[in-house]
């Protein structure tokens, strides 16, 4: 039992490290502005999500961030947290449909597509009403009127964050249809020589 | 980039800085970041810049080593003075640039945000160029200490912080390795539709995850033999403690910040 939890620790770990490792090759958008970012890093995330439960998805994003923090030196704590939030609000309902329902492609199709609605639209609400004032008041920006604002949140931040859960969901579809059945072996044979 | 993932930004010179106790420092920042914002006149500015200075210079660390640490926000430092220059529009016009005016409000106002933006990055960086990621990680399981009482997991946090901090450079070389080894057997990352480049991450991500799962298997094995058992009475290596150089910097900081306070505008 102990071993088991000890294992899915360390796991937890693991992913989060390589989330951090894929975070750092990003890459920008074209037609996007450039601080908008696409990562792979949220394949881990839905990776722990999906084998364990979602609070694992949960701290594997925790980890990632907290690591992204300690190894580029905390010049963007806003941008930190905004990343961990725009996580959870992609890998939660993903999750969510994943483990409430019969797990099959079609219900990790629809997740997935819940997610990446919920985070487009979470994220433009976080960034109008919270991230876009919070980056305004830590920088000193003249403040945006509702209109830049409403810009800023239309043309940037909803149309990314769809992309965005659209490409991971191109990716993980197929990776997590790779790696479950092995997973599944895996898991069977370990049980019996525990 | 394989050198910022191997050591983060830790530079080594064992001065005062290095060897403070890290929670002391990561509080002392954590406060300079609120109380810079109360800062508004020269007095209480200066008094905040002396600190984050002087604390510069006590770490010994090579000026170029901080201005790298500096550089992705350069850009923004300087954006932001532009922009202020052009957009605040109060006092006297001082100036014209390109035919638009610029203001002698606007200059100040510039001035000063640019002023505490630098401070804030300068100090934060100071934390990881004067601390190992391992020690940040120790000093955030004390922090998180109290988060106990309602079940909050904060060894196994700090556990899983270790190991991942552990596992990083390894991981790293493995993606090299990996996209390597597909490389040469015909995967092509760089050329192609845009939907076939990112298809192409899965041949990388695989072996990747597999790797990794196999290796927590052997980790948990190894540790157990070894009689791990959790964070309930776990003895530790390095004890961090907070000693007279740490209360010295706190009085400091305390000192500092109090006289800022008092010297800043109230009208």
């Amino acid at each position: 039992m102990r071993s088991s939890n000890l294992t899915k620790t360390i796991t937890i770990a693991l992913m989060g490290a390589i989330s951090m490792v894929l975070m750092l090759l990003n890459f920008p958008l074209p037609l996007l502005p450039a601080y908008l970012k696409i990562d792979f890093s949220e394949v881990p995330v839905l990776l722990a999500a999906l084998l364990f439960s979602p609070i694992a998805g949960v701290a594997v994003e925790a980890i990632k961030n907290l690591l992204y923090l300690i190894f580029t030196g905390a010049g963007d704590p806003v941008g930190v947290v905004a990343n961990f939030l725009a996580g959870m609000m992609f890998v939660l309902p993903v999750a969510y449909f994943y483990h409430k329902f019969k797990a099959s492609k079609r219900t990790l199709v629809s997740g997935l597509a819940t997610g990446t609605v919920v985070m487009a639209i979470g994220m433009g609400l976080l960034n109008y009403f919270v991230i876009l004032p919070l980056y305004i008041m830590f920088a000193g920006y003249p403040s945006m009127g509702p209109e830049a604002k409403w810009l800023a949140v239309t043309a940037g931040i909803v149309p990314f964050n769809l992309i965005k859960g659209i490409i991971i969901a191109i990716v993980f579809v197929p990776l997590f249809a790779k790696l479950k059945p092995w997973f599944a072996k895996r898991k069977r044979s370990g049980s019996t020589a525990a | 980039m394989n050198n910022l993932l191997i050591v983060g930004q830790y530079v080594p010179t064992n001065s005062i800085v290095h060897r403070m106790d890290p929670r002391v420092k990561m509080l002392i920042i954590f406060f300079y970041v609120i109380f810079i914002f109360f800062a508004n006149n020269v007095i209480s500015y200066g008094l905040f810049t002396l600190f984050a200075l002087g604390s510069t210079i006590l770490t010994k660390v090579p000026r170029r080593f901080i201005a790298k640490g500096l550089t992705p926000v350069w850009f923004l430092i300087v954006f932001t003075f532009i922009l202020h220059l052009f957009v605040t529009r109060e006092g006297f016009v001082l100036f014209h640039v390109f035919g638009l005016p610029i203001y002698s409000g606007a200059l100040e106002q510039g001035a000063v945000i640019s002023l505490r933006f630098f401070l804030l990055i300068l100090l934060t960086s100071l934390l990881t160029l004067t601390t190992t990621p391992i020690e940040i990680t120790d000093a955030v399981e004390s922090l998180l200490g109290p988060l106990r009482r309602f079940k909050f997991p904060v060894h196994e946090l700090a556990l899983m912080m270790s190991i991942s901090l552990r596992f990083i450079p390894t991981l790293l070389q493995e993606t090299e390795k990996i996209s390597n080894a597909q490389a040469s057997r015909g995967v092509d990352f760089r050329t192609g539709p845009f939907r076939e480049r990112v298809r192409a991450v899965i041949p990388l991500l695989v072996p990747l995850f597999v790797s990794a799962f196999k290796r927590a298997e052997e980790l948990a094995m190894a540790m157990e033999a070894r009689g791990y058992r959790g964070g309930e009475g776990r003895t530790k290596l390095r004890e961090l403690r907070v000693v007279k150089r740490d209360v010295a910097a706190l009085v400091c900081f305390i000192v500092i910040t109090a006289a800022a306070l008092i010297t800043r505008d109230y009208s």
